[in-house]
């Protein structure tokens, strides 16, 4: 309950923080349409010249594009602005400013994942659910609360699976400060927009078993199209367990190694 | 004109971005991934045929030379000039006898020297990896020198007027946002020029941003007619007569006006 309270403390003050810049608003609404708009021509383009590549057709490749765009909307509700204060440009742990962070009474990991919201995000979060209506529009093959229930397991499984690895690729920084471990993670997860089934065999197990930013996008799509077995959905929750619990474990090896900037 | 004073400024400016070679690396590698997600992604719809007149071969290497041409030409100083006007930064550069073109050509000339010297090994191992199928002669070789060149010109100062509007609205980068999602939609990244749908095709052929990154890269691998060829080359000096006609009257305009903020 008080982690609870504390989060609603920290969204409210960073929503006050963030909604005083109100230009801002503006050019969010700008990015977010971009970044939709761009998406989905990009697949009107591919299956203009082509019907399905390895069963992937247009609407369920539109499907995990709002699966990848609603991930993305939650990383940078808070995930992304939390975690980018301490490993990302200029971040606390390169500066020394980790120090203050890590006297607060408050559990070091829970401060660092949630202490900084983005409320404009929720604009990007607003487009991916518009681009996922659109696409089981599209299906056409009903929506029946098993999907439903399915496709929420998934959509969890993926979250955590994303908030595990950019917490690996965060705790990183306590081995090489200054390397911007994150921007590497942007590069790998920007191939999530596609499902794996559409790169050559080797980066497919590439993305789903070593940086498994593949898996992320792809079970939650196949959850709405219906092509997801039960093996594969038990896995992805189980790798999801396995991968937080192993990433809070760095976490707390890396908070270890921490000893201070000079200052 | 001060060519001397230019070159002594390219040079140390170029000496003190390779101390940051390991954060250039990094954005390199970031600029080289979406080329990449769709040279994987069309080479693999291509399969074993072709799709709109093009191999899998022709694919990769018509990608693997949009990588380079990508990053030949992509302009990242567009992005600094409006912040050193924000800033006040421009006080400083303004005092020297100098015009602060030459700063921002100097970051770029340096910018280009840094990313080739990680973009050219990884496109030629990518280039083992996947075999491209390249048509190219000693002829579109010696065609693509000037188009390339053009392109760059064209590029950079099609993104310097952007960017000086900063002197009249201090979020004029917006529109440089607008103008990356259409270089991606209609400069040949999400599909070559030739592949585009109708209306999209039209516009990408009209607008002046398939002329600052495609058509080099169409020239080199021979997709082009003598007629295309001859009207693209006429298109890229048209537009760039345009942007050097824009950016000089909004430099003219914009330093009336400038009135040095902070310093």
């Amino acid at each position: 309950m008080r982690y609870l309270r504390l989060i609603r403390l920290f969204a409210e003050a960073s929503a006050q923080n963030e909604l005083a810049y109100q230009a801002n608003f503006w050019i969010s609404l700008l990015h977010s349409t971009l970044n939709t708009g761009t998406g989905v021509l990009g697949l009107v383009v591919l299956f203009g010249q082509i019907e399905t590549v390895h069963g992937w057709d247009f609407p369920s490749t539109l499907a995990l594009l709002g699966v990848y765009l609603t991930l993305s909307a939650v990383r940078g509700l808070f995930i992304g602005p939390s975690l980018d204060r301490l490993a990302g440009m200029d971040g606390e742990v390169w500066s020394g400013r980790f120090d203050f962070t890590l006297l607060r009474p408050v559990d070091g990991q829970f401060f660092a994942s949630f202490r900084y919201w983005q409320p404009l995000a929720l604009l990007d979060l607003a487009m991916g659910l518009g681009v996922l209506g659109l696409a089981i529009d599209r299906l056409g093959q009903g929506f029946s609360l098993a999907h439903l229930f399915t496709f929420g397991l998934a959509m969890a499984a993926a979250l955590v699976i994303l908030y595990a690895i950019l917490l690996i690729f965060t705790a990183l920084i306590f081995w090489s400060p200054g390397f911007l471990f994150t921007w590497v993670f942007d590069a790998f997860f920007q191939m999530a927009r596609y499902p794996v089934g559409l790169y050559p065999g080797w980066l497919r197990l590439a993305l789903t078993w070593i940086v498994p930013v593949g898996l992320m996008t792809t079970v939650p799509a196949q959850a709405l199209t219906g092509g997801l077995s039960a093996w594969m959905l038990l896995g992805s929750l189980g790798l999801a367990a396995c991968l937080l619990l192993g990433a809070s474990a760095l976490f707390r090896l890396g908070l270890r190694r921490y000893a201070s900037a000079s200052s | 004109m001060n060519p001397r004073g230019g070159w002594a400024l390219i040079q140390s400016t170029w000496l003190s971005w390779l101390q940051y070679r390991s954060f250039f690396f990094l954005l390199a590698f970031m600029w080289m991934i979406p080329p990449l997600i769709y040279l994987l992604v069309w080479s693999t719809a291509a399969g074993g045929q072709t799709v709109g007149g093009l191999s899998r071969g022709e694919f990769v290497a018509y990608y693997l030379t949009l990588i380079l041409v990508n990053q030949l030409t992509y302009a990242q100083t567009n992005w600094t000039v409006g912040d050193l006007i924000r800033e006040g930064r421009m006080n400083t550069l303004l005092l020297r006898p100098l015009a602060p073109l030459y700063d921002t050509l100097a970051s770029e000339l340096a910018g280009k020297i840094v990313y080739m010297i990680f973009i050219i090994p990884a496109v030629a191992l990518l280039a083992l990896l996947l075999k491209p199928e390249w048509h190219a002669t000693w002829g579109t070789g010696l065609l693509f020198v000037p188009t390339l060149l053009l392109a760059w010109a064209l590029r950079f100062f099609w993104g310097y007027w952007l960017a000086l509007l900063a002197f009249w609205s201090t979020r004029a980068d917006g529109l440089l946002a607008l103008q990356d999602a259409l270089i991606f939609l209609l400069a040949g990244m999400v599909a070559p020029v030739a592949l585009l749908p109708g209306p999209m095709q039209s516009a990408a052929i009209l607008l002046p941003f398939r002329y600052m990154i495609g058509f080099p890269v169409e020239v080199l691998t021979g997709q082009l007619s003598a007629g295309e060829l001859w009207l693209g080359f006429a298109a890229q000096v048209v537009w760039l007569l345009v942007a050097l006609t824009l950016s000089a009257a909004v430099w003219r305009g914009g330093i009336r006006r400038y009135a040095a903020i902070g310093g």
